[in-house]
């Protein structure tokens, strides 16, 4: 069959799969209840998201120089930087890093996903945890993210019960408490056992090379502070100049993404290090000794010439726009590919090269613009949809 | 058509020949859409002008090509031919022009918003022509499909017939065509100076003092089509219309209206490359308008009535009826 052939028997089995659209509706309602709420709460944030408009759009113009300051600045850290240009040499240059035989905690990355580190990783012969609890339970599934922030969210609790029963051998019951608690204790020790801790970024300072993460759980604070190793992978679109740039972007990302204030924003920038005997700066304290990032290009430099197009790089990865997208509402991220719906078209012109699956991805938009209402970046998906519709009738 | 389209969907290839072929969205014969207009003596020759738009002048037999689709697309014989209306039509000897010539007759009626429209903007003593069947395609569907340039090519014809006919000002109706005559065209047309308004304005304009009484106490809700709402920004002006007639109790879903309404699923050709996934949809905002206990769905846009009386069919609801705003408005002025 053809890749649209494939692709339209798989929205169309996620269609019609109750599970999906009870797990989804649930969400739906509760994200909107909880955006509302923090929107009104916090009525700010939409002039601040129109002041991170504008440093995303001078930052995605400047991403080159952007990177090459927040690599100097890591360095200066005393943790190593990388430019990947493309997936493969972020796959190489991580591969390197972790080498096999390791134990490896994660934290939940859509670029890690975007290059398929986590499968590359286990090929090499590590042993690799997703600690998110959504991640967690996809991984144990064997199922792919179908949401950029909720990776679970296809999943009714009452599935989740199941899997987590098989994985423990009790008969656990349909409690998101008691679900969780267990996630926690299965977890837990794999955490200090770990040789390696893998992490994204949400946002990144480019003049101190200062690294947001933010979250909920606190597996990213154990994942990134217990193991002596900490790599980070980071698309260079999260680039920003300063430290007050990253932290106006982090708090409008958190909000769109339904919360107040989430339990943890870290801040990482280097190595762990102590002075504490004799004045002696010494490199691995509590947290990890080493610290690498790397910076992806990965298409990202190109897109950003692209005049209809660069608008992609200014996403936040809120995920509101998903909540708002109908076909999403039934299909969740079986309208995707690395990433979801409208935007996720766009994104798999851009890193996937399967021109068929983009067109596949790209007249499944019904460009009906309610995502771009949700969006605090007014990312116009429908304008972006149709450019690249024109160039896939082109010929791509 | 160009040569490389291979990665565009057969469905949306085929309206977009149809387009450029015969004018319309069905490949109709040329202008056979203004049948509908034959005995309202409108002039052709007039600075203004109603646009009527494919949707409304073909909708009884878009409504019947579209049922086929979607029995097609839930068939063993629609999964091995994912997204081909148009090969479907070569290897089955399906002709929509025929189809269309066999339901000619039909089309009277679903061309109801139309004479409706008409019926309003006169009672109103707004003075305007309509083209017939000189009146072009808009070419939207060109647009959103990634014709670009088959777009601009449209574009440039459709303003050239429009200056032939002495048309300074248009008044638009379905929110499709309203949107790409007043927004994309002109950015393919140097110096293009037609006025584009829409229906509502026009009504909303002309109401103010009048006394508007629905025929029976109803409970009406109003679906927004995404063209009106988000592409147009006209939020307000339907619910003004609706408010300003007795009888008429206006009730919103719960969160999605305006401009967060829920699209019927009908978007941009959607419904020819995804027609099963077009119908849950249609289901899907049918049951959110229904929470409301509703008894009337209004909305303005051929696509999306199509969709909702799609729906309510597939839900089995007989008591809920669906109206264009067009014929509300009359109905309320009593012409």
């Amino acid at each position: 069959m053809s890749v649209f052939g494939d692709y339209k028997k798989e929205i169309m089995d996620a269609a019609h799969n109750e599970r999906i659209r009870l797990a989804l509706s649930r969400a739906i309602k509760q994200y909107r209840a909880n955006v509302d709420k923090t929107l009104k709460a916090f009525p700010q944030t939409i002039k601040l998201a129109e002041e991170v408009r504008g440093i995303k759009e001078r930052a995605i113009g400047n991403m080159e120089k952007l990177a090459e300051q927040a690599c100097r600045a890591i360095e200066a850290n005393h943790g190593q930087a990388y430019i990947a240009r493309t997936a493969d040499d972020a796959l190489n240059i991580i591969g390197g890093l972790v080498g096999s035989g390791k134990l490896i905690v994660k934290a939940k990355s859509m670029t890690s996903e975007e290059i398929g580190l986590r499968e590359h990783l286990e090929e090499k012969g590590n042993e690799v945890y997703e600690t998110d609890l959504g991640e967690f339970i996809v991984q144990k599934l064997g199922s792919r993210p179908m949401h950029i922030l909720a990776p679970a969210v296809h999943v009714p609790k009452e599935d989740v019960a199941k899997l987590l029963s098989e994985i423990t051998g009790e008969d656990l019951p349909a409690d998101v408490e008691v679900l969780v608690a267990t996630a926690r204790k299965l977890l837990r020790e794999k955490f200090f056992k770990a040789d390696i801790g893998i992490s994204g970024s949400n946002v990144v300072a480019a003049e101190t090379g200062s690294l947001f993460l933010i979250e909920n759980e606190g597996n990213i604070r154990l994942a990134t502070g217990a193991p002596p190793v900490h790599i980070a992978l980071v698309g260079m679109e999260k680039l920003v100049p300063s430290l007050a740039d990253a932290w106006k972007v982090a708090e409008v990302t958190w909000r769109y993404a339904n919360y107040t204030i989430p339990p943890y924003i870290s801040v990482v920038s280097g190595p762990s290090c102590t002075g504490d005997i004799e004045k002696v700066i010494t490199y691995g304290a509590h947290g990890p000794r080493e610290f690498h990032v790397i910076f992806l290009d990965g298409g990202r430099t190109e897109l950003a010439k692209h005049p209809g197009l660069r608008q992609l790089l200014y996403c936040l990865r809120c995920g509101g726009c998903l909540y708002e997208c109908p076909v999403f509402g039934v299909t969740a991220g079986h309208f995707g590919d690395k990433y979801f719906a409208g935007i996720g078209a766009v994104w798999a012109a851009m890193i996937s090269g399967d021109k068929e699956k983009a067109a596949a991805l790209a007249y499944t938009c019904l460009t009906c613009g309610r995502c771009k209402v949700r969006c605090p970046m007014a990312i116009d998906v429908p304008e972006m949809v149709v450019e690249l519709r024109k160039m896939l009738a082109a010929g791509g | 058509m160009n040569k490389k389209t291979k990665l565009i969907p057969p469905g949306l290839v085929y309206i977009a020949d149809n387009i450029t072929s015969k004018q319309n969205l069905l490949g109709a014969p040329k202008g056979s859409g203004a049948r509908w207009a034959k005995d309202l003596n409108l002039p052709k020759e007039a600075e203004t002008v109603f646009f009527a738009g494919c949707g409304y002048q073909y909708s009884a037999s878009l409504e019947s090509l579209m049922s086929i689709i979607r029995k097609l697309d839930k068939s063993p014989v629609g999964a091995g031919l994912p997204m081909g209306v148009a090969s479907f039509t070569k290897r089955m000897g399906f002709d929509p022009a025929q189809l269309y010539r066999r339901l000619a007759a039909k089309d009277g009626d679903a061309a109801q918003p139309l004479l409706d429209a008409v019926k309003v903007l006169k009672g109103l003593g707004v003075e305007f022509g309509y083209l017939a069947e000189d009146e072009p395609c808009c070419g939207g569907i060109l647009h959103y499909t990634g014709l670009e340039e088959d777009f601009a090519q449209n574009a440039q014809n459709l303003y050239k017939t429009l200056k032939s006919h002495g048309v300074k000002k248009i008044i638009g109706i379905v929110p499709s065509c309203t949107y790409t005559l007043a927004e994309l065209i002109p950015k393919h047309v140097p110096g293009y100076d037609i006025e584009v308004k829409h229906f509502l304005q026009v009504v909303l304009e002309g109401i103010k003092s009048r006394e508007l009484r629905f025929p029976r106490e109803a409970k009406v809700i109003y679906h927004d089509p995404c063209q009106l709402a988000r592409y147009l920004g006209l939020i307000d002006e339907p619910r003004r219309i609706l408010k300003a007639i007795k009888g008429i109790e206006l009730v919103e879903p719960d969160w999605t209206f305006g401009e967060w309404a829920t699209c019927c699923g009908g978007g941009g050709g959607f419904e020819v490359v995804f027609p099963e996934l077009s119908q849950i949809l249609a289901v899907n905002r049918v049951k959110e308008l229904l929470e409301t206990g509703a008894d009337i769905i209004v909305s303005h846009c051929p696509g999306c009535i199509l969709q909702l009386e799609e729906g309510l069919k597939a839900l089995k609801i007989k008591n809920v009826e669906v109206l264009d705003l067009a014929q509300v408005v009359a109905m309320a002025m009593g012409v």
